[in-house]
């Protein structure tokens, strides 16, 4: 029995060097594989939630992305949908949005992209107010708050 | 060299320290260059030759003069210092700020770091997702990368991941070392249970509000990482706390205990690889045979993983985390680098050697792109 553990330890132990030597070449498709893995993907809060509807202008497009109500265990009863503006985006944006996609404008937003300010005015009574208003590298993104 | 430093037990001469260490340059070399090094800029050059002897110096050493903690700890701190060079240049080179703004977590672009994990365990079993602004794959700091890198490291090292992987362990380490002897020589037992308390609570709060509550409200390395812009009372509150648990965790108790107290006290993911060393292959063996009872092994353990009940039994706690200060201290060799399944005592120099080379190789090549950066970046502020 003392043997068989003697040898059973020097095994593991050289098991661990040859997972640590095979660890840094190998690390790009380990984590390709690890990145492969069902729960692998950023939680909506994060990401903003999938593209619901893209409303493409002159030479911008603003996609609305799926309310997020994300929560541990059930959904939440507040949550927030993402706006994002890409492309030449003008200085002064107004947008009427209809989040929930029932043919009825949910907000107005405005956004002043040189001050940096944004306005809501709720048409909806579950919008709650503006959660995130803010430049991006791909132009400009809101997240405005909601209830469910 | 000093031959005194050399110790009869566990030193070696010369030459066998230099074959010992032949392995390790041959690895280090291919993994440092890639096998093709790149001598056209002079900077460049200077910085992987450098990086590239420190680290085999260092090993060398702890082969010739038998001391482990001394050199591992050289590297560990320089580590953990050049992280923090290397990823607050890159950012007030890309952002202007050591601070990360709205847009950059709604554009999730922000480095993962292993301190995240235990926090995003029970999110992923629940809603099958990852609660972190970071990238999945690709870019720096992956989050796939560095669950790899850690999972791996966990599982070979188990605590040893918090000695010779963590790249923030060197903060605390290095500032426990300014003293001669500590200030303060007793702090309760029972604080070294607190990791686990930190564990459940962040586990807890992270996947109920699904947001890292570690990272975003306690973590102290946001000091020389990165953190929230503050724009609002509560971002101003998390500056507030991550700054006091820096100053008082990091730098005043390592100092006035010689303890690495935020690693003992606070961090979740020691919790998490303190579970890890029960699978590890690799652990801290005391010689009943040998050992004189002095205790002076329980005096400088940094980690609070030896009382004197665990000298008298002949076992170390779940709490080693393998930096090798007690063995360095021993004058009578009872406490040493074992392997599981092989009695304490017997065949000491290989369970030695294979650990060094295994836990050495790791925080070489781990660190190696940090430190070669930092240097980099030194030798250009120079010239």
């Amino acid at each position: 029995m003392k043997k068989i553990k003697i040898i059973a330890g020097i095994c593991w132990a050289f098991a661990g060097l040859i997972l640590i030597i095979i660890l840094f070449p190998g690390l790009t498709s380990f984590s390709r594989s690890v990145s492969k893995l069902p729960f692998m993907k950023l939680n909506a809060r994060y990401t903003g939630g999938e593209i619901a509807k893209q409303i493409v202008a002159e030479n911008c497009t603003l996609n609305i992305r799926k309310p997020v109500f994300n929560g541990f265990l059930k959904e939440r009863n507040s949550g927030f949908v993402q706006l994002d503006w890409h492309g030449t985006i003008p200085e002064l944006i107004t947008d009427s949005v209809d989040y929930d996609r029932d043919g009825n404008k949910d907000f107005i937003i405005f956004v002043d992209r040189k001050n940096s300010k944004t306005a809501l005015d709720p048409l909806n009574r579950k919008v709650k107010g503006v959660d995130i208003s803010t430049a991006t590298s791909y132009g400009w993104a809101a997240r405005i708050g909601l209830l469910k | 060299m000093d031959n005194n430093l050399r110790l009869t037990g566990t030193g070696k001469t010369f030459g066998k320290s230099l074959l010992y260490t032949f392995p390790m340059f041959l690895i280090t070399f291919m993994f440092m260059t890639g096998g093709r090094p790149n001598f056209s800029d002079l900077a460049s050059s200077l910085a992987l030759i450098t990086a590239f002897l420190l680290v085999n110096i260092l090993y060398f050493l702890m082969h010739y003069t038998g001391k482990t903690d001394r050199y591992r700890a050289v590297l560990f701190i320089i580590f953990a210092l050049s992280l923090s060079y290397t990823l607050i240049h890159n950012m007030l080179e890309v952002r202007r700020s050591m601070s990360f703004s709205q847009a950059d977590v709604l554009e999730c672009k922000i480095p993962f770091c292993h301190l995240v994990i235990p926090m995003m365990i029970l999110p992923a079993i629940f809603t099958k997702s990852i609660i972190f602004p970071g990238s999945i794959l690709g870019g720096f700091a992956d989050i796939s990368s560095m669950v790899v890198l850690w999972l791996i490291a966990t599982v070979v090292l188990g605590r040893g991941f918090c000695s010779w992987g963590c790249f923030y362990g060197g903060w605390d380490d290095g500032f426990s070392r300014i003293r001669k002897k500590p200030a303060i020589k007793k702090i309760g037992e029972l604080w070294k249970w607190m990791p686990f308390a930190v564990l459940l609570m962040v586990a807890l709060t992270s996947a109920v509000a699904l947001l890292p509550t570690y990272c975003s409200w306690i973590c102290p390395f946001k000091a020389v990482t990165e953190f929230e812009q503050i724009v609002s009372v509560e971002s101003a509150t998390k500056a507030g706390i991550f700054l006091s648990l820096f100053g008082g965790l990091v730098i005043a108790l390592p100092v006035m205990t010689k303890k690495r107290t935020q690693c003992s006290f606070l961090c979740p993911m020691g919790a998490v690889n303190t579970l890890s060393n029960k699978i590890s292959p690799f652990s801290i063996k005391i010689d009943k045979k040998v050992c004189t009872e002095c205790m002076k092994c329980v005096e400088v353990c940094p980690v609070y993983a030896l009382t004197p009940e665990d000298i008298k039994a002949g076992k170390v706690s779940v709490f080693c985390s393998k930096c090798g200060k007690c063995v360095d201290s021993c004058s009578k060799h009872a406490i040493n680098y074992g392997i599981k399944g092989i009695p304490a005592g017997t065949m000491k120099n290989f369970s030695r050697n294979l650990f060094l080379f295994v836990s050495f190789l790791f925080m070489a090549v781990f660190s190696a792109g940090s430190i070669i950066s930092t240097f980099q970046g030194l030798l250009k502020l120079i010239f």
